[in-house]
């Protein structure tokens, strides 16, 4: 700073600018996404964090590989799936959760906002910069992704399709955390926010299924009719027990016998009505745009036994389609119909489980085969993202009107 | 210095009007009035908890004020707020830096926020880490630097765009004693270049000798002409101290000479310097032995210390 | 006020040779400085230099790499709980519990110094007083401006009732009417009988408030050389004459030591004076040979100038 130091000064030319801008510009972006990242640039111990953390997806990946069997199967890749969605929404959340008011914290923000940089530009550079970290991780497991792949059955088109979607899941995560950060004046709350509305996603969307259930349940009757035995006479009774132990009903007279009707009341639940609270869950979102398993045909469709995802399916679609007459006719018993079918001779006693079994198979086939919609899930995240955005850009507008409560500028 | 080519006929950099502003309940600034000229130093004087930051942060575009006009280089921050950033290099009063990334790279990085080519913000970088001598600094990561030297950076930071106003709030907090030497000398070196800088400080001593113009303000208020009388006023006290007290105020006494009673010595009223000259060969003349004679310290501080009596 | 029994050395605190390194940083290589009962001691030196390192070291936080520490005659390292008993320390940082009004602040800082509950509140209503915030006893900390806070954290040094006071920037940030109070405040802590080590950037407030100085440099404390430094800052006068005026020839005149000063012209010049009676005579003699003098005075601060001077060799 001394007066007698003849240094040049290099002029610089910045352009000159108009207005309040605040969309973002894509230098702009770009440039806060790279000063961001720099800033990132692990220590030493965060290095060793990330090799453990590295090491453990890796070990797990391999434990499951040893302990599966030879065959196809989709778990091991269900599960690294579940993983990199599980670390990708608590690792992008935590930074960008940090970055608006940490940085007002330190007194890193107001500088740049003082720059031709827009709110826009520092809104979308934070997010892609937090969002890039959750992404490395996506990397560090491409080892254990192709073996698990390779032995998953599904098609490469489905994988990138479900990668594709865990990483918009992440980002809007990230964006979540982002809007945090923006709203609440310590990171501290904001970090803890950005989790707890991840956890709404995931667990609280099942908790809050399970306890609708009962508002949208209606009452049903059902009518069970047995066989009375305590008014048949003697020579029924044998003939009854001989006939169900040696299957032979021919000696057994059906309108002979007296039958109780006995009455129940059970109550079904409409899930049909209340299966969106399921399909917004992002886990479910995964599930819903991962390949569909037919659990009668797969191995001729050359696909493994159906895995998590397709008994997640299964699960969501039942709860998607509610309650069936097939459903009702299968809770319904009637023993003197039965003995009368199968005195008729007309049926196999066999047969009537036959019956049982195939309407039982060709629900599961058509729960599995359900049409998948990750519509309602994805439709949710993008509202999430944009909203997210929205408010992140609003509170980096400057000149500030409003400050976050007990907060300083800068 | 490109600045002076460009520089409009109006020489107001900043002008603020009636401009007010509340956090909640808490009104910070209640009426600010000030004008900042081009290169001139001016400086903004009130107790912790006056206004000035959210005033410093008004003007450069960072905080809308509720009421008021404020035209930054002819532009207003409301509606203009890119313009105004654009001429305006602003230190904030806390001290913020990147841990991890190098000084240099800093400001590349800064200069790149302002649409500078990368190159040209590299060059622009170097020089100015050069002028606050921290060129040794350069590729170490702002981490290690030390309170001032951090602040030194922070300098370099609001001069990366080569801004025509320069706010500096509380730009010597922290600096060691040369670097305060240094930076009251560079803040005169930026003044002369045509630029206009807005200052705010505590030690009043340094300001007396780096400012042009002196705004104070308490309260949220912008004291104006009163302030100003009050500091022509302060700067024409001067303090004799005479090793035999009773002589010297003996002497102004049988003089006539109405004077305030001081540590060792007395307080006089003198218009200008030659005046001065009379008044000590006068009394070095009836024989009092005066051993230190001149200005009465800090003009900013008696004025200061005199306005801000009623501060509880 | 009470003050224990000082040590019977007669000095309060004493360093050694003191040195201690970070990692490869060598922050402080040879520190050596005394305080004594009832003065105020300065610690100047540029950024870096290892005065707060330092600091912490005599506040018994941190273990020197080498050299002696004793406060009241204790070794903090090896008898922490006595050396600190004796020390209030005022960090650079100001932290507080945001929640705690000023009166539990200090309260609780009181009990953690071993005070029954009824003398910790005793004490801290006694040292609000002291720096001037009893009207805000009741506020939480959060609410406190800058130099109140700073106020506020004197006043926690002080709970422990300390034989030394080690105060780190304690000026910082502080508004000019807060600073004064700040000097009245250290100086009547030391009229107490309290040993106090301040460290500041400002050096002519500190000209007010100390007795003595240690400058540091790099890791080292300059002992004498600097004190002579200071003395002869001390004894420098500037006069200045109408302009026009001839000091310089005026003052070669009376066989004076003296040198011109950096761009100005004959009128302005500094001059070396051995007291406050000589530099009367010279006015004397000055004014009777018709030189138009219309200020004389110390060229500015003593501490700076020793400072800069001192500072302008190591460069």
């Amino acid at each position: 700073m001394t007066t007698t130091e003849t240094s040049p000064n290099p002029t610089v030319t910045a352009p000159a600018r108009k207005g309040n801008p605040w969309l973002p510009t894509l230098h702009g972006t770009f440039l806060v996404t790279r000063i961001e990242l720099l800033r990132r640039r692990p220590s030493t111990k965060g290095w060793i964090f990330y090799g453990i953390l590295l090491a453990a997806i890796l070990g797990l990946g391999i434990l499951v590989s040893v302990l599966s069997t030879a065959e196809k199967t989709s778990t091991p890749l269900e599960l690294v799936l579940v993983l990199v969605l599980g670390a990708g929404m608590l690792i992008g959340p935590s930074l960008s959760a940090t970055s608006i008011n940490g940085d007002s914290g330190e007194g890193v923000l107001a500088p740049l906002q003082m720059t031709h940089l827009t709110a826009g530009d520092l809104a979308v550079g934070k997010l892609l910069s937090s969002w890039f970290v959750a992404f490395a991780v996506l990397v560090t497991t491409t080892p254990f992704l192709v073996y698990a792949y390779a032995r998953s059955g599904w098609h490469l088109g489905e994988l990138l399709l479900v990668l594709v979607v865990i990483l918009f899941l992440v980002l809007t995560a990230t964006a979540v955390g982002l809007a945090w950060s923006a709203i609440a004046a310590r990171a501290v709350a904001s970090v803890s926010l950005a989790h707890l509305t991840t956890g709404v996603l995931v667990i609280g969307t099942l908790v809050l299924f399970a306890f609708t259930a009962p508002l949208v349940s209606d009452t049903m009757t059902e009518t069970d009719r047995y066989v009375a035995w305590d008014e048949l006479s003697d020579e029924q009774s044998t003939a009854l027990e001989d006939a169900y132990n040696t299957g032979d009903f021919s000696a057994v007279d059906p309108d002979a016998l007296v039958c109780d009707e006995e009455t129940y009341e059970y109550g079904i639940a409409h899930t049909e009505r209340t299966a969106w609270m399921v399909l917004i869950n992002p886990l479910v979102v995964i599930e819903e745009v991962s390949p569909l398993v037919n659990p009668l045909t797969f191995e001729e469709d050359g696909r493994a036994a159906p895995g998590i995802f397709a008994n997640v399916h299964q699960m969501v679609s039942s709860a998607r389609i509610g309650p069936t007459e097939a459903d009702a006719q299968m809770m319904e018993y009637d023993e003197c119909a039965d003995i009368a079918t199968m005195a008729s001779g007309d049926d196999e006693s066999a047969d009537g489980g036959n019956a049982y079994q195939d309407t039982w198979e060709q629900q599961q086939e058509e729960q599995a085969m359900y049409p998948r919609t990750p519509w309602l899930g994805l439709g949710l995240q993008v509202l999430l993202l944009v909203g997210a955005m929205a408010i992140v850009t609003h509170r980096l507008r400057v000149p500030y009107r409003t400050l976050r409560t007990g907060t300083r500028v800068a | 210095m490109t600045i002076l080519e460009e520089a409009p006929p109006i020489t107001a950099a900043i002008q603020a009007t009636g401009v007010a502003r509340a956090f909640g309940s808490v009104q910070a600034v209640q009426d600010a009035t000030l004008t900042v000229e081009r290169g001139k130093v001016t400086a903004l004087i009130g107790p912790n908890g006056c206004g000035k930051t959210t005033l410093m942060l008004m003007l450069a575009g960072l905080l809308r004020p509720d009421a008021g006009e404020i035209r930054v280089a002819g532009a207003d921050p409301r509606t203009d707020s890119a313009a105004v950033r654009a001429a305006i290099g602003w230190m904030p009063d806390q001290l913020g830096s990147w841990d991890n990334l190098s000084c240099l790279q800093t400001l590349t990085l800064v200069g790149q926020s302002y649409r500078i080519p990368a190159a040209q913000a590299r060059a622009k970088g170097l020089s100015l880490l050069r002028k606050v001598h921290l060129e040794e600094f350069a590729d170490r990561p702002t981490r290690v630097l030390s309170r001032g030297q951090k602040q030194r950076l922070s300098l370099a930071r609001a001069l990366v765009h080569d801004p025509a106003v320069l706010l500096l709030d509380e730009p010597a907090n922290g600096l060691d004693p040369r670097s305060r030497v240094e930076l009251r000398q560079y803040v005169r070196e930026i003044a002369a270049e045509g630029r206009a800088v807005l200052v705010s400080s505590h030690v009043l001593a340094e300001l007396d000798e780096m400012v042009d113009d002196a705004v104070f303000m308490s309260k949220g208020r912008t004291l104006g002409d009163d302030a100003a009388r009050m500091v022509a006023h302060a700067r024409t006290r001067y303090r004799v101290w005479s090793l035999d007290v009773d002589a010297l105020r003996r002497a102004l006494t049988d003089a006539s000479v109405p004077f305030e009673e001081a540590e060792g010595g007395a307080m006089v009223s003198i218009a200008d310097e030659a005046h001065a000259q009379q008044a000590l060969a006068w009394l070095v003349g009836a024989g009092v032995p005066v051993h230190r004679f001149g200005p009465a310290g800090s003009a900013l501080e008696q004025t200061y210390m005199a306005m801000e009596e009623d501060r509880r | 006020m009470t003050v224990q029994a000082q040590a019977p050395t007669g000095h309060a605190l004493h360093a050694q040779g003191v040195r201690r390194a970070f990692g490869s940083v060598q922050a402080v290589v040879n520190a050596s400085l005394t305080l004594t009962p009832g003065t105020v001691t300065a610690l100047i030196g540029p950024n870096g230099c290892g005065k707060t390192t330092l600091m912490l070291m005599l506040a018994g936080l941190l273990r020197p790499d080498g050299g002696t520490v004793e406060v009241l005659g204790h070794d903090p390292v090896t008898a922490g709980a006595v050396a600190r008993k004796g020390i209030g320390w005022m960090p650079d940082v100001l932290g507080m519990w945001d929640s705690l009004t000023c009166t539990e602040t200090l309260a609780t800082f009181g009990r953690a110094y071993g005070l029954s509950k009824a003398d910790a509140d005793a004490r801290a209503f006694t040292m609000l007083e002291k720096v001037h915030l009893a009207d805000l006893a009741a506020q939480p900390a959060r609410v406190l401006s800058r130099g109140q806070k700073q106020r506020l954290s004197l006043a926690r040094a002080l709970m422990g009732d300390p034989s030394v006071l080690i105060l780190d920037e304690p000026a910082s940030g502080l508004d000019p009417r807060s600073r004064i109070e700040l000097r009245d405040l250290v100086r009547a802590l030391a009229a107490e009988g309290r040993a106090v080590l301040i460290s500041s950037h400002v050096l002519s407030e500190l000209d007010e408030m100390v007795d003595e100085a240690v400058f540091m440099s790099k890791g080292v404390t300059l002992g004498e050389s600097a004190e002579a430094e200071v003395a002869r800052a001390r004894a420098r006068w500037r006069v200045t004459a109408l302009p026009g005026h001839d000091v310089h020839a005026a003052l070669s005149e009376a066989a004076r030591d003296w040198s011109p000063v950096e761009g100005a012209d004959a009128s302005v010049a500094v001059v070396h004076v051995a007291d406050a009676d000589d530099a009367a005579d010279l006015l004397a003699s000055l004014v009777a040979s018709g030189m138009r003098i219309s200020a004389f005075g110390p060229v500015g601060s003593a501490l700076e100038q020793a400072y800069l001077s001192i500072e302008q060799e190591r460069r």
